[in-house]
This record gives structure tokens, C-alpha cells and sequence, in this order.
């Protein structure tokens, strides 16, 4: 009972930090983001518009649930649940710390990976069932994108699985602060990887460079077209939380987790998260938009055969 | 308590597996099979086999029911939210599987199953049996595999040649025959 209580705590304990810290995030990507174009960004609500993401949460709650005429209402009404369920449930197998998880088990990155290929559905939900033009192909990019860069996101995470030997997230933080950083130590081989995963990652989380799906120049908003409300916020938040959760698994995977002298394991590794979530912002603030061919072939011809070579010279590294 | 957790899953199983056949619209039919396939991965969860789950829900969530929905929706004309699936041979279908039905459970029934659970196998376990004990089966695997893949490209590329080439040997001709009829 004491373990499934523990269990419980924890899990709680990291969902309202996971959940706190995406609100708060949204709130300096928009401070960033504004500074970055000579803005202000939110001031009015709270001091420098702290309480801005309270607001935007009052307002979503408020606003009215449409559902269009001709959509499929069932999947419709059940796309972004699983969209955000999918996005909270990655962060289980994250450690925060060396005792702050909320479930150890072997498997932890097969886990994350088998996680990530779900959060496809949910996307072709929402495309589909809102029966709209721009839903529809803005779903279409997201399932070629998401289906093409699975294949190097998989073979890139499988580099430090091979060094540390252990599939257990935990296990390969271990492997790093006994030794040195995965991104570092070999260096041809860990920085290569941990670039691929961050690509791979900034396209599965449909982040600019990679935001084809729901360029709003041409799809308006894509998949979200149609959604209001807080059925938009739950898409909404789970973008955040995923690419949250996402910069935590490549922390954990490339760049030691909680290892770091002087603080707590817990401070390393969330500085080290936001530290990889304001890179993500900082490039989405900064880059173009690519093309949709440009995407795949970037992937297909590049990153593929990439990662294929830094898995084979990974084996080869741990033979040797 | 545990057995509660299997005839859960079991039930779930048979509920979303009815669906796929019986649902009249396409698309939600390859959903109920994607909860059908994560249901799957439940049950493996649940027999201790925590690897092939993982792996069950990476290849048929992610690869298998992915791909067919991108089928649906590049082949289909997006007209509304429904594509209809047209199912005109019901009773064959039953037939064909109560007959795997039958097939299956009488060979699991004349199976000497064993009482005790299965040792748990961990994942460094697997890897080395398939590459050391089961390598020839392994290497067989993964040569009809890329054999599968290299007929897939020739069969789509042989296609785009050849209509390429009719396409010019039909009009070809026909210009000149309707010319020939012009003057």
C-alpha cells in the first residue's frame, strides 16, 4: 500500500509540475517571442502580465464549444483527449531526479517511444472528423511528417540506450554521471544523436521549422481549425506539455538528467529542460517555415542515413 | 483482482474487434482497430511481456493503423467526415471465422499448456536469444523483409513506366489517326 501511495504522489507531484510549469512557459514564450520582435508582450494582467495564463485559462473555460455540422461529434470530441493524455502521460517515465519518477520501469525509452507513435492518432482525429478542407491537410502533413521522422528519432535514441546498456531512463542518467554526458562523451557520437533527436523532436512536436502542418498562412490553423474553447486549450497545452516533456526525455537521454555539481538533481534537471525548451522557441522565433518536400527529403536523405551510421557506430564504440 | 484485470482487457478486446467489422464507416472502423491493437499490447502488458507491448503498440499503433489511415485519406474522396466501408460478403466473413475460431481454440485446447507462469524474460535476454539462438530465423526475417520492400518499389515504379509508355503509344497513334480523318 505504502508503494502504491508513494506512487500515487509522485505522479501527482509531477503532473501539477508538469502543468504548472507549461502554463508558465506559455507565458515566456510570449514574453521571448515579443522581445525577440521588439515587442512587450502580456503586461496587463499581473505584474509584467504574470497572471496572463490564468486569464487565457478563464477565457477558454468561458468561451463556447462548437462542434461543426458535418463533423464526426464522437471523434471529434474525443481527438484532443487523448491529444493531451498522450503529451502528460510521456512525462511518467521522466526522472526529474534521482528519486522523483513517476513509474521506474526497464523499458522507460521503448515506453516513451511507443507513447510518441500514439500522439499520431489524435492528430488524424481532429484532421478528419472536423470534416474542414484545411483540418484535413493540415492532418495529412502531420501523419507524413510524424510517420517519416519517427524512423530517425527511434534509431538516434537507441545510441544512448546502446553506451549505457539499459532501456531504464534512470539507468542511462546512471551511465552519465558515473562517465561523461552521452552528448559528450564520445563526441562524434553523442552530439550527432542528440541533434538528430532534437530535430526529429522539433518535427514530432510540429515546432517551426517543422510547423507545417498547421502553417497558418496557408491552413489557417490546420488540425485546430475548427476547435474552440477548451477543446482547443487541451490541443493547445498538450503542444506545450509535449514539447516540455520532450526537451526533459532529451536532458535525461544526451545531457546527464539530474547529474551536476553544487544543486539538487532536481534543479539540474530542470534547468537543463527549459534551458533546451527556450532553444526550441528560440528557433521557432527565429527560422522560416520549410517546405513540405523540403521536410521529407531533409529526412529521408539525410537524417535516416545519419542516424543508421551513429547506431552502427554505436555498436561499434561499445564492442570496441 | 489480477484475473479482473484480464477479462477487463479480454472484454475491451472482443467489444473493439466486433466494431472494426461491424462499423459502417471506415475511418472509425481503423480506430476501433488501433484500440483493438492497444488492447493487445494490455494483454501482453498483463502476461508479464513488457517488451513485446511496447514494441506491439510502436509497429501496429504506430506503424500499421498510421499507414492504413493514411490510405483512407489519400485515396478517398473527402466529401464528409464519413467514408463508407462497403462489406457485401457477411456471411462468408462469419464463416471464415468461426472456422479460424475454431481452428485456434482447438489447437490451444489440445496444447499442454504449461500451470506455472512463464520466467520473465528481460529485454537483454531477447536480444541475445534472437541473435545468437534464433539468428538464421532472425537474418531469414529480415531478407523477405527487404525483399518485401524492394517489390514494393519495383512493383510502383513498373506501374508509373508503363503507363507512362501506353499512355504515349495510345496517343501517339490517335493524333495521327485523327488527322488521317481530318483531311
Amino acid at each position: 500500500m505504502n508503494v502504491v501511495l508513494t506512487a500515487l504522489v509522485t505522479s501527482l507531484a509531477i503532473l501539477v509540475g508538469v502543468l504548472t510549469v507549461t502554463a508558465w512557459g506559455i507565458w515566456f514564450e510570449r514574453k521571448f517571442s515579443a522581445r525577440l520582435q521588439s515587442r512587450l508582450g502580456p503586461t496587463m494582467v499581473g505584474p509584467v502580465g504574470l497572471a496572463q495564463p490564468l486569464a487565457d485559462l478563464m477565457k477558454l473555460l468561458q468561451k463556447e464549444d462548437l462542434v461543426p455540422e458535418a463533423a464526426d461529434r464522437a471523434v471529434f470530441n474525443l481527438a484532443p483527449q487523448i491529444a493531451a493524455l498522450c503529451a502528460l502521460g510521456a512525462a511518467a517515465v521522466v526522472p526529474f531526479s534521482a528519486h522523483i519518477i513517476g513509474a521506474q520501469i526497464d523499458l522507460g525509452v521503448l515506453y516513451l517511444l511507443a507513447i510518441g507513435a500514439v500522439t499520431v492518432m489524435p492528430v488524424f482525429m481532429a484532421g478528419w472528423a472536423s470534416n474542414n478542407k484545411f483540418a484535413l491537410l493540415g492532418g495529412m502533413r502531420a501523419l507524413a511528417q510524424s510517420l517519416s521522422y519517427e524512423v530517425p528519432l527511434v534509431l538516434s535514441a537507441m545510441v544512448p540506450v546502446i553506451l549505457a546498456g539499459s532501456m531504464d531512463v534512470s539507468k542511462i542518467v546512471e551511465y552519465q554521471a558515473a562517465g561523461s554526458w552521452i552528448a559528450i562523451g564520445p563526441v562524434w557520437l553523442g552530439l550527432p544523436a542528440f541533434v538528430l533527436f532534437l530535430l526529429a523532436m522539433l518535427a514530432e512536436s510540429n515546432r517551426i521549422p517543422f510547423d507545417i502542418p498547421e502553417a497558418e498562412s496557408e491552413l489557417v490553423a490546420g488540425i485546430t481549425t475548427e476547435y474552440s474553447g477548451m477543446k482547443f486549450a487541451l490541443f493547445y497545452l498538450g503542444e506545450y506539455v509535449h514539447t516540455l516533456v520532450a526537451s526533459a526525455v532529451a536532458s535525461a537521454l544526451f545531457l546527464g538528467g539530474w547529474d551536476g555539481p553544487f544543486a539538487p538533481g532536481l534543479h539540474w534537471m530542470v534547468l537543463k529542460s527549459l534551458a533546451l525548451f527556450t532553444f526550441v522557441y528560440w528557433v521557432r522565433w527565429s527560422l522560416l517555415r520549410f517546405r513540405s518536400d523540403q521536410l521529407m527529403k531533409m529526412c529521408w536523405y539525410w537524417l535516416v542515413p545519419i542516424s543508421v551510421a551513429l547506431l552502427l557506430g554505436a555498436g561499434a564504440w561499445v564492442v570496441l | 483482482m489480477s484475473n479482473a484485470w484480464f477479462w477487463l482487457l479480454a472484454a475491451a478486446l472482443c467489444v473493439s474487434a466486433v466494431m472494426v467489422v461491424r462499423s459502417r464507416d471506415l475511418v472509425r472502423a481503423v480506430l476501433w482497430l488501433a484500440l483493438g491493437l492497444l488492447l493487445t499490447a494490455g494483454l501482453y502488458a498483463y502476461l508479464d511481456a513488457p517488451f513485446l507491448a511496447g514494441v506491439q503498440v510502436l509497429t501496429y499503433v504506430g506503424g500499421v493503423a498510421t499507414l492504413m489511415v493514411f490510405g483512407v485519406m489519400v485515396t478517398r474522396r473527402h466529401t464528409s467526415a464519413s467514408a463508407e466501408a462497403s462489406n457485401d460478403s457477411n456471411a462468408v466473413g462469419v464463416l471464415a471465422a468461426l472456422g479460424v475460431f475454431a481452428l485456434l481454440a482447438t489447437a490451444i485446447l489440445k496444447t499442454d499448456l504449461p500451470e506455472s507462469s512463464v520466467p520473465t524474460q528481460t529485454t537483454a535476454e531477447l536480444g541475445r536469444a534472437l541473435l545468437d539462438t534464433y539468428l538464421l530465423a532472425f537474418e531469414a526475417v529480415s531478407l523477405l523483409l527487404l525483399a518485401a520492400i524492394v517489390g514494393a518499389v519495383v512493383i510502383a515504379r513498373r506501374r508509373d513506366v508503363e503507363t507512362r509508355e501506353t499512355r504515349g503509344s495510345a496517343t501517339l497513334p490517335s493524333i495521327q489517326v485523327g488527322r488521317t480523318e481530318a483531311e
